[in-house]
């Protein structure tokens, strides 16, 4: 039988520690909301994978990704948040708690953060998974490109990825090949990558190519390419390969849960709000124009701010506006309307009249929607009418003896 | 069960990964293998290893840049 899970309880609940997530995590914690990110292996994410990260704001010096990243990760342990390395096995997120489970625990949370990234794409030529890990194929030139030393590499693909990891591959390896799936000179790459990457003596390009077929025994020996006009075969001899082809979001836990696009990118909105309250989204698993650290570390604010701002006005709404002790009567006003505000004095009658029998609550919109929406109301200003902390009627018309023959 | 510790310090890729793939093939099912490492890039691969193999995997961090893997031999 298998063994019961230890049951946690939190705040906040983040899947991922690449930058979006320790950005979350920072905000979160800050907010003093007990928060835990989970992670499946190495605190960082992508940010990690990159030798060079030139253009993110603060680090004139171009350190290695997991440099700054580990930055982000004492910062956001200093600020008390929990963290636990292990895979999600399954997660549900519809109803108030939501539910996170790994192998051994179960957590459970009030809001869900999903930073779970994307992982790099293979190209899924023949014999590919034979090689994958130690076998010749890489995705990480930080990791593996001190073993090529005086070797010859492979690099898939012409995107920023590829080429800047590609120049940083021939500080070691005698010759680099890159397989570009475009016409000569061109590249899907930044110019300035571009031009470095041409004039450099130990690059070479496979022009209109792609990978047929990965050869060898134990190890890769082989990549056999293919011209995409002519459908002629172009056996390489190298030692490695590395693919640089893009990524694949990492949102398969979700699917059947939120509303996920074609490509299966997690769509969320400026708030970084999914499909269902309490569960939100940032960084790469989401449908964004731009997929950088500097994005990312935004969606995070956004999102850890979003989570404190949906905790608090939960507590509210449910302890407060919707108390069952007395009858209610919750008003619901925009500040910056006159006649609204002018009726608050109305409001303020109704309440001595009924005094120590009713309970008055008012909610200012201007301040912050989020409590009227909960109440679904049709417009503002409105009045809502409780008892036993459910609502019996709900006014949309300025009129103190209407509303206070209620009670 | 038994639990195995492996020793991998000071160990880069790809030494600790090709250990651990070899240990585990001398164990039972229901062991434990407890990988040390203190080179992050095998933070990214014997992890993502022992999950594809199937095996049960959780990752303690003992110290700032030093981790244990542990790998349950579920098969």
């Amino acid at each position: 039988m298998a063994r019961e899970k230890v049951v946690e309880h939190y705040d906040v609940i983040i899947i991922g520690g690449g930058p979006a997530g320790l950005s979350a995590a920072i905000y979160s914690g800050r907010a003093r909301l007990k928060t835990i990110l989970l992670e499946k292996a190495l605190v960082g994410g992508l940010a990690t994978y990159t030798n060079e990260i030139a253009n993110y704001p603060g680090f004139p010096d171009a350190p290695k990704g997991e440099a700054i990243t580990n930055l982000m990760k004492e910062q956001a342990k200093n600020m008390g948040v929990d963290f636990k390395l292990t895979a999600v096995t399954s997660v549900d997120l519809h109803g108030e708690e939501k539910v996170v489970e790994t192998f051994r625990n179960k957590f459970i949370g009030k809001v869900v953060i999903i930073a779970t990234g994307g992982r790099p794409r293979t190209t899924g030529a023949e014999r590919e998974e034979e090689f994958l890990f130690d076998k010749g194929i890489s995705f990480c030139a930080t990791c593996d490109a001190a073993g090529n030393t005086d070797k010859h590499v492979v690099v898939i693909g012409s995107g920023d990825a590829a080429i800047e990891e590609g120049m940083f591959l021939t500080k070691f390896a005698r010759q680099v090949t890159v397989s570009v799936m475009h016409e000569e000179g061109k590249m899907d790459c930044n110019e300035i990558a571009k031009e470095a990457a041409l004039a450099n003596p130990k690059m070479k390009f496979v022009w209109n190519s792609v990978v047929k077929r990965f050869e060898g025994n134990d190890h890769l020996e082989r990549v056999v390419l293919k011209n995409v006009k002519t459908d002629e075969e172009i056996p390489v001899d190298c030692d490695n390969c590395f693919e640089f082809i893009g990524y694949l979001p990492n949102t398969e836990l979700f699917e059947g849960q939120l509303p996920l696009t074609r490509h299966k990118y997690i769509t969320v909105n400026e708030k970084k709000e999914t499909g269902i309250e309490g569960v939100f989204a940032i960084g790469d698993c989401t449908d964004k124009w731009l997929k950088q650290i500097a994005t990312a570390v935004g969606d995070g604010a956004i999102a850890g701010t979003a989570a404190e701002r949906y905790i608090a006005e939960k507590e509210i709404f449910d302890h407060k506006i919707m108390q069952s002790e007395k009858p209610g009567l919750i008003y619901v006003y925009n500040a910056i309307d006159a006649e609204s505000r002018n009726f608050l004095a109305n409001i303020e009658a109704i309440e001595k009249q009924h005094a120590g029998k009713i309970v008055v609550n008012r909610i200012d919109t201007y301040k912050s929607n989020g409590l009227a929406l909960k109440l679904e109301l049709e417009k503002v200003p409105a009045m809502v009418v409780t008892k036993d902390g459910k609502i019996t009627e709900k006014i949309y018309e300025l009129n103190e003896s209407l509303i206070a023959n209620q009670f | 069960m038994k639990e195995v510790m492996l020793d991998c310090y000071g160990e880069a890729c790809p030494v600790p990964l090709v250990k651990s793939q070899n240990k585990i093939k001398e164990l039972e099912v229901g062991d434990v293998l407890i990988v040390q490492i203190d080179h992050s890039c095998a933070m990214k691969n014997v992890p993502e290893w022992a999950r594809k193999e199937g095996y049960n995997v959780e990752v303690e961090e003992v110290d700032d840049g030093e981790w244990e893997v542990i790998i349950e031999k579920t098969k």
